[in-house]
């Protein structure tokens, strides 16, 4: 089976039926596959106005084009969705093997549509689907529930996406969980699958890859492979810490948002780093996603005895440093119970973060704490015990809470002091500090996301170039660039750690070699460029207007300490010339025009 | 006085956090980087530089928190009381 053969599988949880359906191979061309495709077909089918949490609303898992393959990080795999949390299209994308398994089951994407009048899940195998009985998992949280289905299925390289109990209770931050402790994680993609009674999927398979000219794709991959183990943020950096590499970097740098973004350096920062997780003896391995020769994941043991993987440096802040709390092994905790819950951990922490600040500022009143202890900035009892409400939707304010920041913090009468994008929580770099990647906040297409156009890269770690982050000129053509690239990586099926060491020409041989296509490194960047203008189209015709490109009321006030006191984010210098570059209107409008030379009418 | 930081996997690899020399007039981030090495028995510039002596791709050397790419590279002049922080190159997100 070639890449570009992979079926379709239709799966209606209303009616339980299901079709396959063959992939036209112009719209790989035209999308290549994973958030590409998977968006195109969404918005074909679906109405933009839908009730993400409805019947109507769909939910399509998709492999990259080559998720499955042996192309370095090649087990990636995507959830399209409209997000409950944002009102825009979602896309999650996500590691381990689960996604590279789906490729072997003989289809690349399955889309769910309707709603199960009970809890069930799928069970996908070599071109077939099972409709199964979810009633003796529903309820239970992530591990359990992998173990259970497991043993139920029988098959040990068998491989579960489920949800938790946030997802079950369509918490507006739940996310999926595959492998264990891999996550589709941001958007609320999780509440979708809850809506639809959908547990899990357990996939398991034997279909083997085939290419038009094998040889060529295996000296594509050993090039690249070499490549990145060469470089040294991959090869080096990555492999040992992690993402939590990071930390020190961004603290020191003067962008690293604290208690809430009311600060830009924590003194806590050595105490919850990556080299404190390796000094503290919880590091125990490095491990490695499906074909990844970066391998940047760490297994932690906590001396409590708990198991997982991470924290993740995004994790780790947002529990850390936005909460003021410097306490690693709780941060450690927090993060296991997100996974087990089933609660995207970046919106999970800032919540709870901004609920500090709400407090502290009396706008929370005590009784609606209940039971619980106080939410104040730097109590590490408070980031596992709020976690906990939130993931199980108990009490007052852990309902408010599962809502996210937006909503829980409007529901005070103050969301200004909601740090969001788009109604989603904003991730580890105060864009005051960066002014690249604040424009890459403000218009990213699902919100406050740190991974549509990872501006960090050159304007913070000097990869491929150091650009200075106050600088205001050439960032918006920086930022189209990293956005349409990164499109085209996510849809690739490949890990966007790669771009640290590879560039367009690079994914273009890949790209070639895998699917025997013979496209110049303009015309996949352009593919890039469709994908994203397909999720704007989709965006404003949901509602979610340029008014929207924007952020939060606190990043045009001064930083107040660190390197950087003083800076503002001056978005309004930078937004005007982005609109010009994407070929949009002054207000953000994407003309009719620019729709028909991309091919989006 | 000048205070040096060390982060990452130089933290790792030297197994220390900091080091305080004295303040020499005329002092280049690359002199220091020398004494800094010949007070340190552990080889590590090679994490920090190409073997021209150029930065590598990706190192982050910072003075007071500005990155030295933003102000004179290895020849940035130093003042006595600055604070150096080191980097290797790391990534992440």
């Amino acid at each position: 089976m070639k890449l570009t053969d992979s079926m379709l599988l239709r799966v209606n949880l209303s009616t339980h039926t299901v079709s396959e359906e063959p992939i036209d191979e112009k719209l790989i061309r035209q999308y290549l596959g994973g958030r590409g495709l998977g968006s195109k077909y969404f918005a074909d089918e679906v109405d933009p106005m839908v009730d993400p949490l409805s019947p109507e609303n769909k939910l399509i898992f998709a492999c990259g084009l080559m998720t499955g393959s042996s192309a370095p990080t090649a087990g990636r795999y995507m959830v399209i969705t409209k997000s409950p949390l944002t009102g825009t299209i979602a896309c999650s994308n996500s590691g381990g093997v689960w996604g590279a398994v789906l490729r072997k089951t003989g289809y690349s994407m399955i889309i769910v549509e309707g709603k199960s009048d009970k809890p069930i899940y799928l069970l996908v195998y070599d071109n077939n689907v099972e409709f199964k009985d979810a009633s003796r998992v529903w309820g239970k949280k992530t591990g359990e529930t992998t173990d259970i289905l497991l043993d139920e299925v029988g098959e040990k390289r068998a491989r579960v996406a489920c949800i938790g109990p946030a997802g079950e209770n369509l918490s507006m931050i739940g996310c999926i969980i595959n492998d264990k402790h891999r996550a589709p994680g941001r958007s609320g993609v999780g509440a979708v699958m809850g809506s639809k009674n959908l547990k899990a999927i357990v996939v398991k398979g034997s279909n083997t890859i085939d290419f038009k000219d094998k040889s060529a794709f295996t000296g594509a991959v050993k090039e690249k492979i070499d490549k990145i183990k060469q470089h040294p943020v991959t090869g080096e950096g990555l492999p040992a810490l992690g993402t939590k590499v990071l930390d020190n970097i961004i603290n020191q740098g003067g962008l690293y948002p604290t208690r809430n973004f009311q600060f830009a350096t924590f003194d806590g920062t050595e105490e919850i780093s990556g080299e404190a997780l390796v000094k503290k003896g919880y590091l125990k391995k490095n491990t490695a996603c499906f074909a990844c020769p970066i391998g940047c994941a760490r297994d932690v043991e906590l001396p409590n005895g708990i198991t997982m993987e991470g924290p993740e440096y995004e994790t780790g802040w947002a529990f850390g440093a936005h909460c003021g709390v410097n306490d690693l092994h709780a941060i450690c905790e927090a993060n296991f119970l997100c996974n087990e819950l089933g609660l995207d951990t970046i919106s999970a922490g800032v919540t709870i973060g901004t609920a500090m600040e709400l407090y502290e500022k009396g706008y929370i009143p005590k009784e609606d704490l209940e039971d619980g202890p106080e939410l104040k900035f730097g109590n590490s009892e408070s980031i596992v015990y709020w976690t906990n409400k939130m993931g199980r939707n108990e009490g007052r304010l852990g309902k408010l809470m599962a809502k996210g920041s937006w909503r829980m913090s409007e529901a005070y009468g103050h969301p200004e002091l909601s740090m969001t994008v788009k109604k989603q929580e904003l991730p580890a770099y105060d864009p005051r500090g960066v002014q690249g990647h604040g424009l890459q906040y403000a218009t990213s297409n699902r919100g406050g996301c740190h991974v549509r156009g990872y501006m960090i890269s050159p304007e913070v770690l000097g990869v491929p170039e150091k650009l200075d982050p106050q600088e205001l000129k050439g960032k918006p053509q920086w930022v189209v660039i990293f956005q349409d690239l990164t499109a085209v990586i996510d849809s690739a099926g490949l890990c966007l750690f790669t771009s640290f060491a590879l560039g367009l020409e690079d994914y273009t041989d890949l790209i070639n070699a895998s699917a025997g296509f013979e496209l110049t490194p303009e015309e996949v960047l352009r593919i890039g460029t469709r994908i994203w203008n397909l999720e704007r189209k989709f965006n404003l015709s949901a509602g979610v207007d340029p008014s929207q490109d924007t952020l939060p009321k606190r990043m045009f006030e001064p930083l107040p300490d660190g390197p950087q006191k003083g800076a503002v984010h001056q978005l309004s210098k930078l937004l005007p010339e982005y609109y010009e570059l994407r070929g949009w209107s002054p207000d953000g409008l994407i003309p009719e025009k620019t729709l028909q030379e991309l091919g989006l009418t | 006085m000048i205070r040096i930081r060390f982060f990452t996997l130089l933290q790792l690899l030297l197994n220390r956090k900091e080091l305080e020399l004295a303040f020499v007039p005329g002092e280049t981030m690359r002199s220091l980087l020398e004494r800094i090495q010949a007070r340190i028995k552990t080889r590590f510039l090679h994490k920090l530089l190409q073997e021209q002596g150029n930065l590598k791709t990706g190192t982050i050397i910072l003075v007071n928190g500005k990155n030295i790419h933003h102000l004179q590279k290895l020849d940035t002049p130093l003042s006595d009381g600055d604070e150096v922080a080191l980097f290797p190159p790391g990534g992440g997100g």
